[in-house]
């Protein structure tokens, strides 16, 4: 926002700091393992989360591709999720999550799930006079695990086309998987059919290759300084197969 | 915007300060233009060049970043603050001794960087100062003699004889 109004952009009257709130602040494990992340935790403390992991590696793994150290050590989930940059690293990693955003107001609070939380370009489901307070995980499953994956053009760089994956795995085969697609549209996108169509295979490239290419039939790619749209769809398929296969061998070798 | 006034009261580099100044001013601004503190530099005023980096209660942010009123009661470190009795500190006197300077307006941004890294990792790799780094843009391209200057800073650092100790401390 302060980098906004040094250009020009916004000009608030009035400004409201929610800094000081220590409950908005840091991440705690429930008993039954969903994890709740409050709206002000720096993107540095959730990059440093191991308790982050498995099917929600994910979204450590985001935090830690978030612009450079000065502003990871600023920036906080629910300003990025306010924000909602097409481009941006959270709010892809939170769609394939499956999170729940905590929202508070003037009539008391409410849950909005990530996947009506984004309407569009820079535009959330906030009502007037609402905050986000914070992010509720679900519990990741004991063979779950996740993974994003950015492709910039440079390190510290907005994503040219990211893919952020949470993935259920059982006797050799999918049971159940969340793809979202970032930098290609106006919001993070996933194809539901195109992820359920997957569940029961073993993710093959050949199985992979037909989701994938669902998802460049949904999106809608700009085409900007980043990449024209052609050259987004056509990177898609090849990041959106690394990324579940990334996923597949992270940290429990589920697979080989 | 609004044209309201408050008075600041923070430390800076080891010294309290109370400034009165207009609500929306930015951290970068007050050092610089109330309090004369012009090692922290308005490159891109956006985020996302670097050469602004200053330290708030030990860790590093960007100062055009910040508006100046939510520092208020917290401890800041400038480039200024990194050297002690006129003496350079370790990073900055690697710095020179390594060439790592250019046209010198990232510079300071690169050396909080550098010292905010040391602190907490005394034996960084290469690509680990380069991460470190990352957010510091450097528009000669100087980089290489940069890490090398960092390089240089961490093995003084561990080497720590006396004489180097005293110059060496990373105080933040």
């Amino acid at each position: 926002m302060v980098a906004g109004m040094n250009a020009g952009l916004p000009k608030p009257s009035q400004v409201v700091s929610l800094q000081d709130i220590p409950g908005l602040r840091g991440m705690i494990v429930e008993a039954d393992g969903a994890v709740r992340i409050a709206a002000m935790t720096v993107h540095a403390a959730v990059a440093a989360e191991s308790r982050l992991a498995g099917g929600l590696a994910v979204v450590r793994e985001a935090a830690l591709q978030i612009a450079h150290p000065a502003i990871r050590n600023m920036g906080t989930l629910g300003g990025s999720l306010a924000d909602a940059d097409p481009n941006a690293d959270y709010p892809c990693a939170l769609l394939a999550a499956g999170a729940d955003i905590e929202l508070a107001g003037p009539r008391g609070r409410r849950i909005c799930p990530v996947d009506a939380f984004f309407l569009g370009r820079f535009t959330t489901a906030l009502a007037a006079g609402e905050i986000i307070v914070g992010v509720k995980l679900p519990p990741p499953a004991l063979e779950e695990t996740s993974t994003y994956l950015k492709f910039s053009r440079v390190d510290g760089d907005y994503a040219t086309v990211s893919v952020a994956v949470r993935v259920g795995w059982r006797d050799g085969a999918c049971t159940a998987i969340r793809i979202a697609l970032g930098s290609c549209g106006g919001t993070p996108i996933r194809v539901p059919s195109a992820e359920r169509a997957l569940v029961g295979t073993k993710l093959d490239v050949a199985a992979l290759r037909i989701a994938a290419g669902a998802y460049v039939a949904a999106c809608d790619p700009p085409s900007d300084f980043r990449g024209t749209a052609d050259y987004r769809r056509m990177i898609i398929p090849g990041l959106l197969e690394r990324a579940v296969r990334n996923a597949l061998n992270a940290d429990r070798g589920i697979r080989s | 915007m609004s044209t309201d006034r408050t008075t600041l009261s923070f430390h800076v580099n080891g010294d309290p300060q109370a400034v009165a100044i207009p609500i929306h001013r930015t951290l970068l601004e007050v050092l610089r233009d109330e309090l004369a503190l012009t090692g922290a530099k308005k490159g891109c005023n956006t985020g996302t060049c670097g050469a602004c980096n200053v330290l708030v209660d030990d860790v590093m942010i960007r100062s055009c970043l910040r508006l100046a009123v939510s520092v208020a009661e917290c401890k800041v470190t400038t480039v200024e603050g990194l050297a002690r009795n006129g003496m350079a500190s370790a990073v900055q006197q690697a710095f020179l001794d390594a060439g790592a300077i250019q046209c010198g307006f990232c510079m300071t941004g690169m050396i909080v960087s550098a010292s905010a890294l040391l602190a907490q990792n005394p034996a960084p790799t290469r690509d680990e100062i380069r991460i470190a780094i990352s957010g510091n843009l450097c528009r000669c391209s100087g980089y290489v003699k940069v890490v090398d200057a960092i390089e240089l800073a961490a093995s003084r650092f561990r080497q720590g004889n006396a004489a180097e100790a005293a110059a060496m401390e990373i105080r933040i």
